[in-house]
C-alpha cells in the first residue's frame, strides 16, 4: 500500500492529461437515397496545378498528343473521388457507386463561380475503371476531360457507372437511357452537395450545365438532357458525341449485316443489361449465343480481365459476332439474301462488315433470324431503307431485344432539345455509325436544325464553317497517323494494312477533336471559360 | 533548443539552491520513496516504412520531431543496491515531420508538419546503483519495459491536404525493452539531482484513413530520453 499510494498520485497526474481523440474523417450518408453523397466530403486524389497537370499527362506520347490539340492547362485540378447512391435497371437495385468531381484551381478564370460539365464516359470494359484516378496510365478518357475541361476553367463530374469500381450492381445497365441518365443527374446532386466541403472550397457552381459525354456517354449524355428537360432542372446546353442514339435503327443495321467494330464487346453488355431491366430477352443464354462462348457471357463484362486476354483465351470472338454461315429463310429469299455475308465489292466498308462474320461465332443465326424478321415486319425508318421524311422508330417491335432498342432508342419520348445542342462525330466511324445515330437523329428534328439550335457537326467532312479548324485538324491528324504507320518506326505496314489500322483507331480518335468542338460550342454560352 | 536549455538551467539553478537553503539531514538517513520531477528531452530517431496503400506516390515518409517535456518519477527502494522506477513525461505533444517526395501532387510535402499526436509512454525500471548508500553520487543502470500509447491524434491542415482530406489517425500501443544509466547526487538531507540517458524501443502500426481510404505504415522508434532531474525521498 506505501507503494501504490504515491504510484497511484502520478498516474492520475498523468492520465488527467491523456483524454484526447483522432481528429476525424469525411461521414458516411446515413441514407441511401439516390443522389446522396456517401462520404462528405469526398477524398481527393491528385491535386495538380496547372504546371503540374501540363508536365504529367507531357511525359507520355499520347498526352503530348492530347495537350496539343486540348491547348497548355490554364488551371490547375483537384480531382475528387466521389461516392454516391443511385440504383441499377430496377428501382429496388440501390447501390453505391463513383466518379469524379475535378476542380479547377488557381488564380483569376479558374476559380469563384464556375460552370460545370456533366459528363459520360464510353464503353469501356475494364470493371474496376475510375475515371476519378489521374494517377493511372491507363484512364486515358479521365485524362482527356481533365485537360479539355477542368484545366480550362470548368468543373467536372463524370460517374464511373453503376456496375463498375465499388458499386456492387452485379452487372453494368449498358445504354439503359433511364438508369444512366437517372445515375447522372444523382451525381450530379451529390457533386453540388460535395463541392462546398472540399479542399477547393474557393471554386463554386455558377449554376451552368453543359452536358457531354462520348460514344456510350454520347447516348448517356443526350438521354441526361432529356431527363433533365423532363425535370425543368436548369440546362445551358448539351454536346452528345458519336452515341448510338437511334438504338433500333443500329441494331436493325447490324443484324442486316454492317457489323461494327466493337460488337463482339457491345452484344454481351446489351443483353446482360436489358435481361436484368426487361427480363425476357432470353431464357437461357444460348438462345441467343453459340455453345461456344453461352455459358458465363452474362457475367463476362464489365471484367478486371483485359478484353485482349478474353479474346485470347476463348472467352469472346474478336470480330464474329456471326456465323459466316449465313441462315437460309425459308420461303423468304429476300430476307435471306439480307442476312447474308456482305459482298459488295463497291462499298468501301465491305471489308470492315465482313470482319463480323466467322467461325467460331457469337450469336446464333436462329437469333439473328428472329430480330431481322421483326423489323421487315414492323421497319425502323431509317434502315435498311430510309424513309420518306422523318425517320421514326418501329411502331411495335414484338422481338424483345429489338423492344429494349426501341425503348432505348432517343427519338422515344416525343421530345427535343430546348437548349444549344451540338451532335458531333466522326463521318467514317466504324464503330458507332454516324450515319444511321447522328444523321438519324438530326433528320429526326428538322425543325431545331434549321433553326440552329442544333448543330451538326462531322469532324471528318471537308472543313468548313465554324468548326472548319478543327475539321483539318482531324483530318491532318489522320493523314499523318496513316503516314507513321507506313513509315518504319510505325511498322512499316502497307497501305491497306495502315489504312485498317486507321480504322480500328477511328472512333477513339475521333473524341478529343469532338471533345474540343463541345468545349469551343460551350465557351460560347458560358460565362466562366473564353 | 532554447526552451530546452532554459529548462536544464532552470533545474540546475534549483539544485544548486536548494542545496544552499535546505537543512543538511543526517547523512545516514535512509527513505523507501522518492518523487522525482525535472526535464525530459526526448530524441525520437524514427524509422517508417514508407506510406502505403491507393493513391500515394512512392516514396511518402515522415519522422517524428525531437522536444522536450515535464519528466516525473516514482521511486521505490528495494535494498541499498537496487531500486524500482516508474518514470513518466508529461504526454508531450509530438510533431511529425513529412519526408519524401518535395510535393505530393502540387501538395508540399517534404518538411511539412503533417501530424502530432500525444504519447502516454510510462516506462518501469529495474536499476543497479553503484557505491555505498552513503555516497553523495551514486551512478546507476537500469533495464526495463516501455508502454506506449497514442492519443490526441490530429492530421493537420497540411497533412489532410497532402493525404486527400480530413484524415483520421489510429497508431497502435506498444510494449519494449528499455534501459538506463544516470547517476544520483545527494543534495542534502531529503533533496537529490539525477541525471540520467535513456532509450526504449517503441513499434507502432499507422492506419491513416481519409474518407475511407486506407494508408498504412509500421514506425519504428527509438526514443533516446536525457533527464534533469530533482527528487525528494520520503
Amino acid at each position: 500500500m506505501t507503494i501504490l499510494k504515491p504510484l497511484g498520485i502520478v498516474l492520475a497526474c498523468v492520465l488527467i492529461a491523456a483524454c484526447g481523440r483522432s481528429s476525424d474523417t469525411s461521414t458516411a450518408s446515413n441514407t441511401t437515397a439516390p443522389g446522396t453523397l456517401a462520404e462528405d466530403p469526398p477524398f481527393r486524389i491528385a491535386s495538380l496545378d496547372a504546371a503540374a497537370l501540363g508536365a504529367a499527362l507531357g511525359t507520355s506520347t499520347s498526352g503530348a498528343e492530347l495537350l496539343a490539340i486540348t491547348g497548355v492547362p490554364a488551371c490547375g485540378v483537384d480531382f475528387y473521388y466521389i461516392k454516391f447512391w443511385t440504383v441499377g435497371a430496377l428501382p429496388t437495385e440501390t447501390t453505391e457507386s463513383s466518379g469524379a468531381l475535378m476542380v479547377p484551381t488557381g488564380g483569376a478564370g479558374c476559380t469563384g463561380p464556375r460552370p460545370v460539365v456533366l459528363y459520360a464516359h464510353g464503353t469501356n470494359t475494364n470493371k474496376a475503371l475510375n475515371i476519378a484516378d489521374i494517377t493511372d496510365s491507363t484512364n486515358t478518357e479521365g485524362a482527356l476531360i481533365a485537360a479539355m475541361f477542368a484545366a480550362q476553367g470548368y468543373i467536372v463530374v463524370a460517374p464511373n457507372y453503376a456496375g463498375y469500381d465499388i458499386s456492387t450492381l452485379g452487372y453494368h445497365p449498358f445504354l439503359n437511357a433511364a438508369q444512366q441518365s437517372g445515375e447522372m443527374m444523382n451525381i450530379l446532386t451529390a457533386a453540388r452537395t460535395a463541392l462546398p466541403h472540399t479542399l477547393s472550397a474557393s471554386t463554386s457552381d455558377n449554376g451552368q450545365l453543359f452536358v457531354t459525354g462520348y460514344s456510350e456517354g454520347g447516348h448517356v449524355a443526350l438521354a441526361t438532357l432529356r431527363a433533365l428537360q423532363a425535370a425543368r432542372a436548369t440546362v445551358t446546353a448539351a454536346a452528345p458525341m458519336s452515341g448510338p442514339y437511334a438504338l433500333e435503327a443500329f441494331g436493325d443495321a447490324l443484324f442486316f449485316g454492317s457489323v461494327d467494330l466493337g460488337s463482339t464487346e457491345f452484344a454481351p453488355l446489351l443483353t446482360t443489361s436489358y435481361q436484368h431491366a426487361y427480363g425476357n430477352i432470353y431464357e437461357a443464354t444460348t438462345d441467343i449465343y453459340s455453345p461456344t462462348y453461352a455459358n458465363g457471357i452474362d457475367t463476362l463484362l464489365p471484367s478486371t480481365t483485359p478484353i485482349d486476354t478474353l479474346f485470347a483465351t476463348g472467352l469472346l470472338p474478336a470480330t464474329a459476332l456471326f456465323d459466316s454461315t449465313t441462315p437460309v429463310v425459308p420461303g423468304q429469299p429476300a430476307l435471306t439474301n439480307a442476312l447474308a455475308e456482305p459482298d459488295d465489292p463497291a462499298n468501301p466498308d465491305t471489308p470492315l462488315f465482313r470482319l463480323g462474320f466467322g467461325a467460331p461465332y457469337l450469336i446464333v443465326n436462329d437469333y439473328r433470324v428472329s430480330y431481322a424478321a421483326d423489323a421487315v415486319a414492323d421497319p425502323d425508318g431509317a434502315v435498311p431503307t430510309p424513309q420518306a421524311g422523318v425517320p421514326l422508330a418501329a411502331k411495335a417491335p414484338t422481338q424483345t431485344l429489338r423492344n429494349a432498342f426501341y425503348v432505348n432508342d432517343l427519338r422515344n419520348g416525343s421530345w427535343a432539345p430546348t437548349v444549344p445542342t451540338l451532335l458531333c462525330g466522326g463521318g467514317q466511324d466504324p464503330t458507332v455509325f454516324f450515319a444511321v445515330n447522328t444523321q438519324t437523329m438530326a433528320d429526326f428534328w428538322p425543325a431545331q436544325v434549321a433553326a440552329k439550335l442544333i448543330t451538326v457537326l462531322d469532324v471528318d467532312a471537308t472543313p468548313s464553317g465554324p468548326f472548319e479548324k478543327i475539321q483539318a485538324g482531324f483530318i491532318a491528324s489522320q493523314a499523318a497517323l496513316l503516314e507513321y504507320y507506313e513509315s518504319a518506326a510505325g511498322g512499316g505496314l502497307s497501305l491497306p494494312q495502315a489504312q485498317a489500322q486507321l480504322v480500328e483507331g477511328y472512333h477513339t480518335a475521333v473524341a478529343p477533336f469532338c471533345s474540343l468542338a463541345a468545349r469551343s460550342f460551350f465557351n460560347q454560352l458560358s460565362s466562366g471559360p473564353q | 533548443m532554447m526552451k530546452l536549455k532554459t529548462m536544464m538551467l532552470s533545474v540546475a539553478g534549483a539544485a544548486a539552491a536548494m542545496a544552499c537553503a535546505v537543512p543538511a539531514a543526517a547523512d545516514d538517513a535512509v527513505y523507501g520513496n522518492s518523487f522525482r520531477a525535472g526535464s525530459y528531452a526526448v530524441f525520437y530517431h524514427t524509422s517508417a516504412t514508407d506510406l502505403a496503400g491507393p493513391y500515394v506516390p512512392a516514396g511518402v515518409n515522415f519522422k517524428a520531431q525531437d522536444l522536450e517535456t515535464l519528466y516525473v518519477g516514482y521511486v521505490r527502494r528495494l535494498t541499498s543496491m537496487f531500486d524500482v522506477e516508474l518514470a513518466l513525461g508529461y504526454p508531450p505533444l509530438s510533431k511529425v515531420e513529412g519526408r519524401g517526395p518535395a510535393t505530393v501532387g502540387s501538395v508540399p510535402y517534404n518538411g511539412q508538419i503533417v501530424s502530432s499526436a500525444r504519447w502516454l509512454s510510462p516506462t518501469l525500471f529495474l536499476e543497479y546503483k553503484f557505491l555505498p548508500e552513503s555516497s553523495k553520487l551514486r551512478p546507476f543502470i537500469g533495464a526495463g519495459v516501455n508502454y506506449t500509447a497514442f492519443y490526441g491524434r490530429e492530421s493537420t491542415a497540411q497533412g489532410n491536404a497532402g493525404l486527400g482530406g480530413p484524415t483520421r489517425l489510429s497508431l497502435t500501443s506498444s510494449v519494449g525493452p528499455a534501459a538506463t544509466a544516470g547517476v544520483g547526487y545527494a543534495v542534502s538531507g531529503h533533496w537529490h539531482v539525477y541525471t540520467s540517458y535513456s532509450i526504449s524501443r517503441v513499434n507502432s502500426d499507422i492506419t491513416a484513413d481519409t474518407a475511407g481510404v486506407e494508408r498504412t505504415a509500421h514506425i519504428k522508434f527509438g526514443p533516446q530520453a536525457w533527464v534533469l532531474s530533482v527528487g525528494y525521498s520520503f
